[in-house]
């Protein structure tokens, strides 16, 4: 017996306790300090994992960040930042605690390879604010200095390809994807300010709470000065058209909106959005005095498409094997980001190494995530402060979210053969970007979900259900009478996107949990995950 | 020769500790601590303090940006 | 002042959207075309053949099967139509032309298309086997090329399909005779719309309301008789002599289809002399100009674009010309101040009644009372107390002003 118990102390020791619900089995639920989610102490994943999470993930992290902020415009600048913008100093610093929320639990190339792309979120997301920073008039005595003058803001939802024309010369910065987007997933308690912000100037409750806050952070005045000209763009729903009407007004400078159409299956919109693009371009032109490259334009789109060609590849994989190495949280956040902010050095280089995981799993046949039980598809807009509920939701339940909607999108390559050719694809693609693909130009792209259950294989649904979202909660009805009558298993989940307030972490648990146990009679692979307070968790 | 090995050890000795002590701080998530009980709640009280400008009284002058047509 | 003749008879016609006037017009073989937006050309749907029918749910305050549809978070105004859709109220419908202008009033009619998919079932909300529901493209900005792209979507997602299924007459000889014969409507509206203007105006808000309503719910042709003879009747009409209400307001906002909200406001002292709203005159009553030389349809749609202030429109010079036309309104108007209404979980007016009511009182000293209302209104105490409050409050500007 004593034999036994040291071999399995010696086996926990170098593997890490087992995904089980049986005795000996890992229970991370207990690591939790209650209300924070603060680690009583940090998981123990066996001896390699944990030495390559303190390494390769942690310490280099933590290093490579410092290293971020030195090269690109120094601390001064990060200090006066920081100083400044709520932002950045509530959100940003744990950042690490981030991806320890969403790798939790995770082991082996699964864990590797989903931090790979963290990590380069990360990156670009300190590139974006130490840019921002170092052209701000506001931290450099009010002088518009020479970064400030090559420097366009833009919403975060025009893709950034739009600006491959200028790329070196002008740098296209998103006015929300660092101050707003980001810092929901990383401290789901900084947007809350925004959002109370805009409502206590006379905003109702009920708009899109993404909308809401992209208007509050200039309502708060804390949105930098760093650039002389603004695009503005419309996303999928009327609350992303009249954010721009508020922030026009606090930001008060030259303005191009470059609205797209919702009706983007009718090939007659294709001409209206090319020459809208252009448009812009000659905007732009006017703007900075800097002319249109075509070189440029198709280097970058080059370099782009090779991005989703590896994306196709991927979802090959993760489509018809078990050796998928990206979680669901890492899949998401990261296809979001890198198609809608555009080509960038750093996905190369992160594509480059998970590659080399994604062809090793394949060749060896390592299956990433051995408890899966369910292949779930997640459908519809996440809830930006509980990205990482799919992580928590394998851990539980063994549920793996394979894919989910919004990395669905920009699904195509763009053509560089001819200006034509290259101008109606940038139209399609512009017209495909999240939530638009399949939120609007009809009921029937969000019925797409059919199919790609299918070619994913996935025998479950996460229907997220965005409280606030006016687009798809006028669809609640025809989905469950489309679930009921295909006998699909789905669950659903209510939030209010980046507002944590409306419906919980906890609340969100308890409806997975009630239904994998009364619907699916199912016990959880982790008890300890079932209920716990994370009430104040970053 | 002895010096380098003396120097040799005594890089190790300090890379061992340092490594020991990063561990530790990893470990038992102690930068989460501190960032979530010291640096957040003191950066967040000087968020709050901050003087910020009344942004209602930003103007919006009606006529101040042209129509930025360029096929008309 | 004495009653309008035809009031009571308006006031009937807006009780149901299936109204006498149009079972007259489909009895007379005319196809029934409905649409709820102004980004629809009415003008359009009135070409031989067919007639235009705005589509209202009066008296829904339940819309409880709609809700399951499209949840308690959407628009009421969306959710009542779906109701009185799947009560069958609009089953006369024999085609819906949509646009994807707003986003509850879209889903509510993706709900009407008959599918034809795997993906969904098709509900057949209208019980008419002629039925289509086709959606055009809207520009959200007020230039050239939108001018070309709106004209494009109208010839093929609005003419082209009329044409189509029912054989409608879409020549231009046909587009300009429907012109004209809106523009008589906008003439006779206006008209009737100016004595509003007057120191002590001849017409109710509320009465205005009704007529300018029953101008876009019913048949032009059959409703056409009734305006004249009513803006004949205005000519003499006198007003009280002691003026019943205490201030003017421009009553500006989203949708607004409800002529007892109207009624509302002016019960509580305040006349409301200028309707910006969605379903309001202001827009969809000026004249259309055909230039010779011009494309009917590219004039169309140009002035369908240049004649709007929805707050869709987000070029920088148009989201800030709106605010100043609320105010060149209440000049024209002589209006003391501005309600601005939106509706209840309406995104669009959400934001622009929070702009509207700093930039207007702040630039260019109106008062405004900015309110959220539902659909349907006329128990709403709340609402009282607001208007009553703000009616008071412009008194006593006035009397500080020494007017």
């Amino acid at each position: 017996m004593a034999k036994k118990t040291f071999s399995k102390i010696l086996k926990d020791f170098w593997y890490g306790k087992p995904h089980t619900a049986e005795e000996g089995g890992r229970r991370l639920g207990e690591l939790h300090e209650d209300k924070t989610h603060l680690y009583k102490h940090r998981e123990w994943r066996g001896v390699p994992d944990t030495m390559y999470y303190f390494y390769n993930i942690w310490l280099y992290n933590y290093i490579f960040m410092v290293k971020d902020i030195m090269v690109m415009h120094g601390p001064i600048t990060f200090a006066k930042g920081l100083w400044r913008y709520r932002w950045i100093g509530q959100t940003y610093l744990p950042v690490l605690h981030w991806f320890d929320r969403g790798l939790e639990g995770m082991r082996g190339e699964a864990m590797k390879a989903s931090a790979w792309h963290y990590r380069a979120m990360v990156s670009t997301t300190i590139r974006q604010f130490q840019h921002m920073f170092a052209a701000d008039t506001r931290l450099n005595g009010g002088r518009q200095n020479d970064l400030y003058r090559h420097t366009i803001a833009h919403n975060e939802t025009v893709w950034g390809g739009v600006f491959y024309p200028w790329d070196g010369e002008i740098t296209n910065v998103p006015l929300e994807m660092i101050p707003y987007f980001v810092t929901c997933h990383v401290n789901s308690h900084t947007v809350l300010n925004y959002i109370d912000a805009v409502q206590s100037i006379g905003l109702p409750g009920d708009p899109c709470p993404m909308c809401q806050a992209e208007a509050g952070i200039f309502v708060l005045d804390d949105v930098p000065d760093y650039a002389p000209a603004v695009i503005t763009c419309n996303e999928a729903c009327d609350a992303s058209v009249s954010t721009s009407t508020l922030q026009d007004w606090f930001f008060d400078k030259p303005l191009f909106s470059l609205p797209m159409p919702m009706l983007f299956d009718d090939p007659l919109v294709k001409d209206y959005v090319k020459r809208e693009i252009e448009e812009l371009w000659k905007f732009i032109e006017q703007q900075y005095g800097i002319p249109f490259s075509w070189e440029k334009l198709t280097k970058k789109l080059e370099l782009q498409n090779e991005l989703q060609r590896f994306e196709w590849e991927k979802w090959e994989v993760d489509a018809k094997t078990p050796y998928y190495p990206i979680n669901g949280v890492a899949q998401a956040l990261y296809r979001i980001y890198q198609s809608q902010y555009g080509d960038w050095e750093i996905w190369h280089v992160t594509d480059r190494k998970v590659r080399k995981i994604l062809e090793k799993c394949v060749s060896k046949k390592i299956k990433t995530f051995p408890q899966t039980r369910h292949r779930v598809i997640a459908w519809s807009c996440a809830p930006l402060y509980y990205s990482n509920w799919c992580t928590w939701a394998y851990n539980c339940w063994g549920l793996n979210v394979v894919i989910n909607m919004d990395s669905l999108m920009f699904d195509m390559e763009i053509r560089t053969d001819s200006y034509e050719h290259t101008l109606e694809d940038m139209a399609q693609y512009h017209m495909w970007a999240p939530m638009r693909r399949m939120a609007v130009g009809g009921m029937h792209h969000m019925f797409e979900l059919w199919d790609y259950m299918k070619r994913f294989n996935c025998d479950m649904v996460a229907m997220y259900d965005q409280l606030q979202c006016k687009g798809v909660q006028g669809l609640h009805g025809l989905f469950e009478d489309e679930f009921r009558k295909r006998d699909i298993k789905a669950f659903w989940i209510p939030h209010a996107l980046p507002d944590s307030r409306t419906v919980s972490r906890a609340e969100i648990r308890r409806l997975i949990n009630d239904y994998m146990s009364t619907v699916m009679h199912e016990e959880p692979l982790d008890p300890s995950l079932l209920d716990f307070d994370d009430s104040m968790t970053w | 020769m002895n010096t380098i090995f003396k120097f040799i050890r005594k890089l190790f000795r300090i890379a061992l500790i340092a490594n020991v002590a990063l561990f530790v701080v990893f470990f038992f998530d102690l930068d989460g601590k501190l960032l979530f009980n010291v640096v957040e709640p003191f950066l967040k009280k000087h968020y709050d303090s901050m003087e910020r400008k009344d942004t209602l009284k930003a103007p919006y002058d009606m006529d101040k940006y042209p129509k930025y047509d360029f096929n008309s | 002042m004495k009653d309008l003749k035809h009031l009571i008879f308006f006031e009937n016609l807006l009780q149901e959207a299936n109204n006498e006037l149009v079972q007259k017009a489909k009895k007379d073989g005319l196809r029934a075309i409905g649409y709820t937006c102004y980004f629809m050309p009415e003008v359009l749907l009135d070409l031989p053949g067919c007639f235009s029918v705005r589509l209202r749910a009066p008296r829904c305050t339940s819309p409880d099967i709609a809700t399951y549809y499209m949840s308690a978070r959407v628009c009421h105004y969306a959710r009542s139509l779906m109701e009185r859709a799947l009560e069958g109220g609009f089953n006369f419908l024999d085609a819906q032309m949509a646009t994807e202008t707003c986003t509850a009033t879209c889903r509510f009619q993706e709900h009407l298309q008959q599918k034809h998919l795997d993906s969904v079932d098709d509900m057949r909300i209208i019980d008419n086997d002629d039925f289509f529901c086709e959606f055009s493209d809207v520009p959200f900005k007020n230039n050239e090329i939108s001018y070309e792209h709106y004209a494009t979507q109208l010839r093929a997602h609005v003419l082209k399909p009329l044409q189509e299924h029912f054989g409608i007459d879409i020549s231009d000889e046909a587009i300009r005779r429907a012109v004209e014969q809106q523009n008589e409507v906008s003439r006779l509206i206006n008209e009737i719309g100016d004595y509003r203007k007057l120191e002590n105006p001849t017409i109710t808000g509320y009465e205005f309301h009704v007529i300018q309503l029953c101008s876009l719910v019913c048949p032009k042709y059959l409703i056409l008789p009734y305006l004249r003879e009513t803006a004949e009747e205005m000519k003499t009409r006198e007003p009280d002599r002691k003026k019943e209400f205490r201030c003017k307001v421009v009553l500006a906002g989203s949708e607004n289809d409800d002529p007892d909200f109207t009624k509302l406001v002016e019960s509580c002292g305040a006349r409301v002399v200028c309707d910006r709203y969605c379903y309001g005159a202001v827009e969809s009553r000026q004249i259309i100009e055909l230039p010779e030389g011009v494309d009917p349809v590219y004039a169309i749609a140009k002035h369908y674009l240049h004649s709007s202030n929805c707050p869709r429109f987000m070029p920088q010079d148009e989201m800030r010309a709106r605010k100043k036309r609320i105010a060149e309104l209440a000049g024209e108007y002589h209006a003391d101040g501005v309600i601005i209404a939106s509706n209840k979980f309406c995104e669009y007016w959400s934001y622009e009644r929070v702009i509207d009511t700093v930039i207007l009182k702040r630039d260019f000293g109106l008062p405004v009372c900015s309110i959220e209302k539902e659909y349907i209104n006329t128990a709403s105490g709340q609402l009282r107390t607001r208007f009553q409050a703000f009616v008071e409050s412009v008194e006593i500007k006035k009397i500080q002003e020494g007017k």
